[in-house]
């Protein structure tokens, strides 16, 4: 659902724009309610990370303590013994199949639908985008008989489920790319003499890199974080980072280990947000200036 | 409603202290009075705009309304009202009910705003649009009920950023035209950004023309036109003659000849370039004299350009020191005239210039 | 002048359209067919199974009796499941407009929730549940923060109330509503704001009349998405909620996952419930969305 946030587009005021625009000037009584607001927020935000950041490195915390009462990276030992780093590879690769999947497939969904060359355009777009709407044990539950029969391999029945799951947001993500997307630069490209294929690797998928980048990272997060369908379909036998993290969280006394994969699930895609939002500002005035593009299907799920 | 307004040097500095937006302008509008600020691109006249209704904050200098320092009053307490060129009516409230924001905004009852509202409607000739979703709008209609909306804020000072410039140019003039009947009736204090020379000569009593953030002149449209004050002024309001040459006792004097000052004006001393408007030279047949207050120049057409219902001539000045010349062979002081489209000048024709004297100005080169 | 076009034009520009048409729709094919067979083939077979037409053994016969079988449990966990949904929705509906106008009016606080909510997004649901059992467990650090013993410690986590739960699908979904709802407010409202402002409005009379009304489709859209996720999750509740009631993902889980012979078709029965409710979720917010002014 993560698909309608800005991701690498400045939505804070920049600094020039607050010193310097008389809307954003500091008063007094408002300044005051909003530092106030803005701080119960911060720490509504953050506080739930804070265990994990604390428990990650106690090797013992016992109970009226406020702070861990041994420091240590035991977690992270026991984590690895349980077989931590080759879980972390799995919803890698799971993560990166659906990404390189499910972007492609949006892209070009997206692309026809924005063309308006799509017959029954409003069904397609509904159909697209129905995953969102579907409960994802609802799809496992009802395919599991047919792909189980038609002798499917779990591994694969996972990933067909979470590129479904995917697909809404690599499509919607890509609208709105190629809405903003002006088909003029690729037929001034043609004019110049450039072949087809010239203008799409020269031309479009430059100008759309943003927005694919955006989809996939997004796609890249479904297969990432999935416990439902992995659990359901794979019922054991792909075991991922969020079924370990389920299986030691289910039970007590693992705090430690809880933490340290958490953290693991946490931090490489908070690495791939950090590199879009530097890759996403690549064409600011492109893609920013101007009225903004009404075409894009907005909440329209 | 309308109020005087004064700016005092003001500055405006963005991201390079070395190249400020705008850099110590300063002019004056009276109550009543329509004043175009014309300027290039990038000349800073729409920061001016922004920091006159507050929503830029000035690095140096003062905004005064009335005599009184603004600087102080957030945007919304300053009796401004603004038309931007897009003409951003709030997409959630009908065309009445954008009209009568301000006053919904002030606290009037609903009824009572709306009955307002719709005067202002009918003024720009949109009654009965009131109820319609501002989506239900064309664009020139847009433009008309947002400068309703502005007029309903009863602005001490109304503000128009480029209004215009995104309309085709019938449009254009039937706006320019609704802008003469609002001032005629209302009377509002006007300070409106332009790029369009044309535009600002129809529209304003006065104009401030920027260049890189300074005021190079604040006149009015004739004087802009005849009497600018620099060789900027006179290149940035299309200005093609320039002369360089000498003043010496009141005549300058170039490769062109001598031109006395106009009746009752004095030039300074020493070197300068002379200008003049392509649209004041007269071009008459070869060997015709000056009437009074003309000096008559012997010329060869080196060029003819269509302009339209205009032509554009490109004059060699025939020289003392080139009393023949040929076309092919002739002299680098050029005139530049525009005369009716139907007059049968070729390249290569002799004919005479009559430059008004009147219509000339020196400034420095 | 020549006003009809020359014959065959007409045609040849049909031709073109048509051919058009074949390329859009061979574009969208593969995606089409993903989701095509996983929506329609899950909801499908779902409903195929729940009705007794696809039993693991024995002959095919329609029953409703999946149904009944659970009629309790099934009601007890749609309440339970709408309940949940509900407060969540809401709960982050009301922090997310807050944090986004915070979002986009403060400069260095401004960046700081901005952040810290960004940070958020990416964070799966079950390292979310984890992590606030974690904080608010009767051990967790908020116990330990403010001296409080375990048996004083309300039961927020597998209490009766699914307090926990709540707060994660807040917690994360608020942060979602704060970013998507900041991103139109940067974009799209901040030239009406401007304007609004020299038409004499307040920041307050600013935040009633223009922000939060152009900011309201933008809210309705993301609380769909959040009620319908919300509705219809699994490993949140699982982990942070009691054994008994329990809301209708866990429920269909449980079913789903049981040796008995008849549960299969009883899950897919409350896995139709599920989607029907979610659907018809789906239908409100956008019944919702198209009576605001904005929704053309």
């Amino acid at each position: 659902m993560a698909m309608m946030i800005p991701y690498g587009q400045r939505i804070t005021p920049d600094d020039r724009t607050t010193t310097s625009r008389g809307l954003m000037r500091p008063r007094p009584g408002g300044r005051a309610l909003r530092v106030a607001v803005a701080t119960v927020l911060a720490l509504w935000f953050a506080l739930p990370l804070v265990p994990l950041l604390l428990w990650a490195v106690a090797n013992r915390w016992s109970f009226p303590a406020p702070l861990p009462t041994a420091w240590g990276v035991d977690g992270l030992v026991t984590a690895l013994e349980q077989g931590a780093a080759p879980a972390f590879g799995r919803s890698l690769l799971l993560g990166l199949a659906v990404a390189a999947i499910a972007t492609p497939l949006g892209a070009l969904a997206a692309r026809a639908l924005t063309r308006g060359i799509v017959p029954a355009p409003r069904l397609v777009s509904a159909l697209l985008l129905a995953p969102l709407a579907l409960p994802a044990f609802v799809a496992v539950m009802g395919l599991t008989v047919l792909l189980l029969r038609a002798r499917v391999p779990a591994t694969l029945a996972v990933l067909l489920l979470l590129v479904a799951a995917a697909l809404p947001y690599t499509v919607y993500t890509m609208r709105v790319a190629y809405a903003a997307h002006d088909l003029a630069y690729e037929e001034e490209a043609r004019t110049l003499g450039a072949s087809r294929l010239a203008v799409l690797v020269r031309v479009h998928l430059p100008l759309v890199a943003p927005g694919l980048a955006r989809a996939a990272f997004l796609a890249f997060l479904v297969g990432w974080s999935d416990y439902v369908v992995t659990v359901l379909v794979g019922g054991g036998s792909l075991v991922t980072l969020p079924l370990l993290v389920g299986s030691y969280a289910a039970g007590v006394g693992n705090e430690a280990i809880v933490a340290v994969l958490s953290l693991g699930a946490i931090v490489p895609p908070l690495v791939l947000l950090l590199a879009l939002g530097r890759f996403g500002r690549r064409y600011p005035t492109a893609r920013f200036t101007g009225p903004t593009p009404s075409r894009s299907p907005k909440g329209s799920p | 409603m309308s109020a005087s307004l004064t700016l005092d040097s003001l500055v405006k500095v963005f991201d390079d202290p070395a190249r400020p937006a705008v850099d110590g302008v300063s002019f004056a509008v009276a109550p009543g009075e329509c004043l175009a600020i014309l300027g290039p691109s990038g000349s800073g006249k729409s920061t001016v705009l922004r920091s006159i209704a507050g929503l830029d904050v000035p690095s140096a200098g003062r905004i005064l309304v009335d005599g009184t320092d603004v600087a102080g009053l957030a945007p919304e307490r300053r009796g401004m009202a603004m038309v931007f060129q897009r003409p951003l009516l709030f997409p959630h409230l009908s065309v009445l009910d954008n009209v009568a924001f301000a006053a919904t905004v002030a606290g009037q009852p609903k009824r009572e705003a709306r009955a307002d509202a719709t005067q202002f409607l009918e003024l720009v000739q949109l009654a009965g649009f009131g109820s319609r979703p501002v989506t239900a709008l064309s664009g020139g209609q847009e433009q008309r009920v947002a400068l309703a909306r502005a007029l309903a804020a009863r602005p001490r000072v109304l503000l128009l950023d480029e209004p215009f410039s995104a309309l085709d140019p019938q449009l254009r003039g039937d706006m320019h035209v609704l802008l003469a009947a609002i001032r005629a009736q209302l009377a509002p204090t006007v300070v409106m950004v332009t790029h369009d020379r044309d535009e600002a000569a129809v529209v304003a009593d006065r104009v401030a023309l920027l260049q890189r953030g300074r005021l190079l002149q604040h006149d009015t449209v004739e004087r802009l036109y005849t009497r600018p004050d620099s060789l900027e002024v006179s290149r940035l309001m299309g200005g093609r003659n320039e002369l360089p040459g000498t003043v010496i006792g009141g005549v300058h004097r170039s490769a062109a000849g001598g031109v006395p000052a106009p009746e009752g004006e004095t030039w300074a001393e020493g070197s300068g370039v002379l200008v003049v408007r392509q649209e004041a030279l007269q071009v008459a047949a070869a060997g015709a004299s000056a009437p009074e207050g003309f000096v008559a120049l012997a010329v060869v057409v080196a060029d003819r350009r269509a302009r339209g219902p205009r032509a554009e001539l490109e004059l060699a000045v025939i020289t003392d020191d080139a009393p023949d010349a040929r076309p092919d062979s002739l002299g680098s002081t050029r005139l530049l005239a525009e005369v009716p489209a139907s007059r049968p000048l070729a390249v290569g024709d002799r004919a005479t210039v009559l430059v008004p004297r009147s219509a000339c100005t020196v400034v420095a080169g | 002048m020549l006003t009809t076009p020359l014959p065959g034009a007409d045609a040849r520009a049909r031709q073109r359209a048509s051919r058009e048409r074949w390329v859009g729709l061979a574009m969208v094919a593969p995606a089409l067919a993903v989701a095509g067979v996983v929506v329609v083939g899950g909801i499908g077979m779902s409903v195929v199974q729940s009705v007794g037409l696809l039993p693991l053994v024995g002959e095919a016969r329609f029953t409703l009796d999946a149904y009944v079988a659970n009629g309790d449990e099934l009601l007890t966990g749609l309440a339970l499941s709408l309940g949940i949904a509900t407060a969540s929705t809401l709960l982050s509906s009301v922090i997310g407009l807050a944090a986004a106008v915070i979002i986009t009016q403060g400069r260095i606080t401004g960046r700081l929730v901005a952040g810290l909510s960004a940070v958020t997004i990416p964070v799966p649901h079950l390292v979310g549940a984890a992590a606030v059992g974690l904080l608010v467990a009767d051990s967790g650090l908020l116990p330990r923060w403010f001296g409080v013993e375990p048996g004083a410690w309300p039961d927020l986590v597998g209490g009766p109330w699914w307090v926990a739960v709540v707060l994660e699908y807040t917690w994360k979904e608020s942060a979602f509503i704060a970013l998507v709802v900041a991103g139109v407010l940067a974009t799209r409202v901040a030239r009406y704001d401007e304007t609004a402002a020299l038409l004499g409005a307040s920041r307050a009379r600013r935040l009633r009349h223009i922000v939060i009304p152009l900011a309201t489709p933008a809210v309705i859209v993301s609380a769909i998405i959040v009620f319908v996720y919300t509705f219809g999750s699994y490993e949140v509740a699982w982990l942070l909620g009691r054994p008994y009631p329990e809301p209708l993902p866990v429920l269909a889980f449980r079913l789903f996952n049981s040796i008995t012979l008849t549960s299969r078709p009883e899950a897919a029965a409350v896995a139709v419930i599920t989607t029907v409710v979610s659907l018809l979720a789906v239908a409100v917010g956008m019944a919702l969305l198209r009576r605001t002014p904005l929704w053309r």
